[in-house]
């Protein structure tokens, strides 16, 4: 039986990280363990609160203004090694957008460069113009393409030997150069897509699923679900962006 | 006028006149072309109007106040330039003005990063600032930056007056700023303590002073309420136009309104609207009465006011009554859900979710709207939700993650062919539908009800 099986998900502030409907992508991870039977236990964190990451299975970052993102990485870096320990004892951490840049060693903004959390070899500097619109890459965690919008004044740069999320099919990816979007280290995921990411690219939403199943089950094994709706919504795009519809 | 404005005046007409001559829509063109050749054209236009200007701004509810303040004019007896269809950017206001023969009044609504345009060509008396709430972050950026652009606006007309929703912290931070170049503000705002409302705060959450968090004595809806910071001296300012005795009923809205010091205005009713509604025309009263239009023509504007133009818009088919109405952003969307959701008949709702340029491409702030409170409606019955639009797949998405199936239609007609789909009874009067439609989705769906549909 499974019904016995829960995993505690932290949302980290969502008060400050909020920009692009983020809260669906803690949805879609409640709803998604929820239909299997597995119970999920969300919880918000805010910025005046100091999580305990030992405690959670799976920790989601969202994106924020710079202004925001700015009191959130100073925030975090009070936590740098914990988040770290969390990471190397297999716990799944997804990052968007402004959080995923979080993840490196830094991000330089023009005269002022931000201290990352270092969990992932890279870099972010502010380029110019914004890159804006929608997306679709393709990636080894799942078999349908991965599709949403992007929106950010970062370009960020994978050290060697780090693992992009994916191949970029139409847009921009991490620095409008290199045709790679996101990076992928262990259990940490890192990507620029919004959209919100997780609803219409169920393969990713189970993949940091089976991560945190793992870290608290020691199994990564998910009951299949009936995708259908989710997978006509990203196929639907998908075409549209590869016939060409849409300028970038 | 000199030589240059009177040529791009005509050029505008001409253009004007050949488009009505072949029936298209001529609420920007003109004004494009009339711009090519006098970019300052507005500036001179202005010059012949004999009191001057208002401009209304804001993320929702422009058209709509804009339409009453208009025809609260002129039931005063003033002649009026008004943007009636909503064309409002430059070209579009410029439009509106190109015929103008010596009227009072212009009074425009402007989108909020084109006031920086306008604003210092028409110099207003006053821009009336509803509310600034997230929208459209691939077009507008943040909404740091939409404040920017109407202080600059502000800063460059040192003659125009703002009056602001007292009640939003967004708002009161623009006036916070225009205030120390010069601006004079007027506030309007609630004077009473409203019960808690059912939403959350979306943003605007921090002081936008000093970066705390701000509490709230009480709350309309997203962020508008009684704020204050608790570190700083940020706060609702004191109000000079203040509504209370504040009735919100599926009948419409019905309000007092009172000066800064107490003393009684006017009674103010409306049979449409929530609570959004009530701030849209506090904003538009409080302008008419700064332009000296009298409580009495204010209140015959409203009780004729049908602009049937897409907003709350009532229709009947065959054995359906079909509500229209424009929900462009998490804000707009969750007042009309709670609109829904005052009324207590069964009922169906479709929305339309497009992603053309004038809406935003990036659509992922439907995951911000909070569709899990009909959740509960639809389990038990009482409501049943059809996706449509560019975007009818993620909006069936959203839908399932709220505990809600819905089918996909293109069409009005299509979306009442999948309700009747499930209801038995053909006999007797069907369940109302709500056609909640961003903004170039309402076309359509006004076009289409417009041809097959008894309007109401």
């Amino acid at each position: 039986m499974s019904a016995a099986k829960s995993l505690s998900i932290c949302h980290l502030f969502p008060e400050a990280l909020n920009l692009y409907g983020d809260g669906g992508n803690i949805l879609t991870l409640a709803k998604r363990l929820e239909w299997r039977g597995i119970e999920a236990r969300v919880q918000e964190v805010s910025l005046t609160e100091r999580p305990h990451f030992a405690d959670f299975d799976l920790v989601f970052i969202g994106g924020g203004s710079d202004r925001e993102q700015r009191i959130v990485c100073e925030r975090l870096l009070a936590q740098k090694a914990e988040l770290k320990a969390f990471a190397g004892d297999g716990g799944a951490l997804l990052a968007v957008c402004g959080g995923y840049q979080l993840l490196g060693h830094s991000y330089a903004m023009g005269e002022e460069t931000l201290e990352g959390l270092g969990l992932i070899d890279l870099t972010t500097d502010r380029g110019s113009p914004r890159l804006i619109g929608n997306i679709a890459i393709q990636s080894e965690i799942c078999a349908h393409p991965i599709v949403g919008y992007e929106n950010h004044g970062g370009r960020t740069h994978l050290g060697a030997g780090v693992k992009p999320l994916g191949t970029v099919a139409f847009g921009h990816g991490n620095d409008d150069k290199t045709g790679e979007e996101g990076a992928i280290s262990g259990t940490i995921l890192g990507t620029y897509i919004h959209g919100p990411l997780l609803p219409k690219n169920p393969g990713v939403a189970d993949w940091v699923l089976a991560r945190a199943l793992e870290h608290r089950h020691g199994t990564a094994e998910l009951e299949p679900l009936d995708d259908s709706v989710e997978l006509a919504a990203n196929s639907v795009m998908y075409e549209r962006l590869m016939r060409g519809e849409e300028r970038e | 006028m000199g030589l240059r404005a009177a040529i791009s005046r005509r050029a505008g007409r001409a253009t004007s006149r050949l488009l009505r001559l072949v029936g298209r829509n001529a609420s920007q063109l003109p004004g494009r072309v009339a711009l090519a050749l006098d970019p300052r054209l507005l500036a001179s236009l202005r010059t012949s109007l004999s009191k001057g200007a208002v401009v209304v701004c804001g993320t929702n509810g422009k058209t709509t106040t804009t339409n009453v303040l208009a025809r609260a004019a002129q039931e005063a007896g003033l002649s009026v330039d008004c943007n009636w269809r909503g064309a409002n950017m430059l070209a579009g206001i410029t439009s509106a003005m190109l015929f103008d023969k010596g009227a009072d009044w212009a009074v425009m609504e402007a989108d909020e990063l084109s006031c920086v345009h306008v604003l210092p060509q028409l110099e207003p008396r006053w821009l009336v600032l509803l509310n600034l709430f997230r929208d459209q972050l691939d077009r507008a950026g943040e909404i740091d930056h939409v404040q920017d652009c109407l202080v600059e606006a502000l800063a460059a007309s040192p003659s125009t007056g703002l009056i602001v929703c007292g009640d939003d912290p967004l708002s009161m931070g623009v006036a916070r700023r225009a205030a120390h170049h010069g601006t004079k503000v007027v506030a309007f705002g609630i004077d009473e303590t409203l019960p808690p409302p059912p939403d959350r705060v979306p943003e605007a959450r921090f002081c936008q002073v000093c970066g705390a968090e701000l509490g709230y004595a009480w709350r309309a809806y997203a962020q508008l309420g009684d704020f204050s910071c608790p570190a700083c001296d940020f706060a609702r300012p004191a109000l000079d136009f203040r509504a209370r005795g504040i009735s919100v009923t599926s009948a419409g809205v019905a309000f007092e309104v009172l000066d800064g010091q107490g003393a009684h205005l006017a009674k103010v009713e409306a049979g449409f609207g929530g609570m959004y509604m009530v701030y849209n025309l506090l904003g538009a009263f409080a302008a008419a009465t700064l332009m000296g239009v009298p409580a009495e023509a204010f209140s015959r504007a409203l009780a004729g006011y049908d602009p049937k133009n897409g907003r709350l818009q009532h229709y009947r088919l065959a054995n359906r009554e079909i509500v229209l109405n424009l929900a462009k952003n998490p804000t707009g969307f969750n007042q009309n859900i709670s609109l829904m959701l005052a009324d207590e008949r069964p009922k169906a709702a479709f929305f339309v979710i497009n992603d053309d340029y004038n809406d935003g491409k990036d659509i992922s702030w439907i995951w911000d709207v909070d569709f899990e409170r009909l959740a509960e409606e639809a389990r038990a019955g009482r409501l049943r939700v059809v996706a449509g639009g560019h975007r009818a797949h993620d909006v069936q998405v959203r839908m399932k993650y709220a505990g809600m199936d819905a089918p996909i239609a293109r069409t009005v007609a299509e979306a009442i062919r999948a309700l009747e789909a499930g209801e038995p009874d053909a006999e007797g009067e069907a369940d109302p539908l709500y056609a909640l439609c961003n903004y170039s989705a309402l076309w359509p769906a006004k076009a289409e009800l417009d041809r097959e549909a008894e309007a109401l």
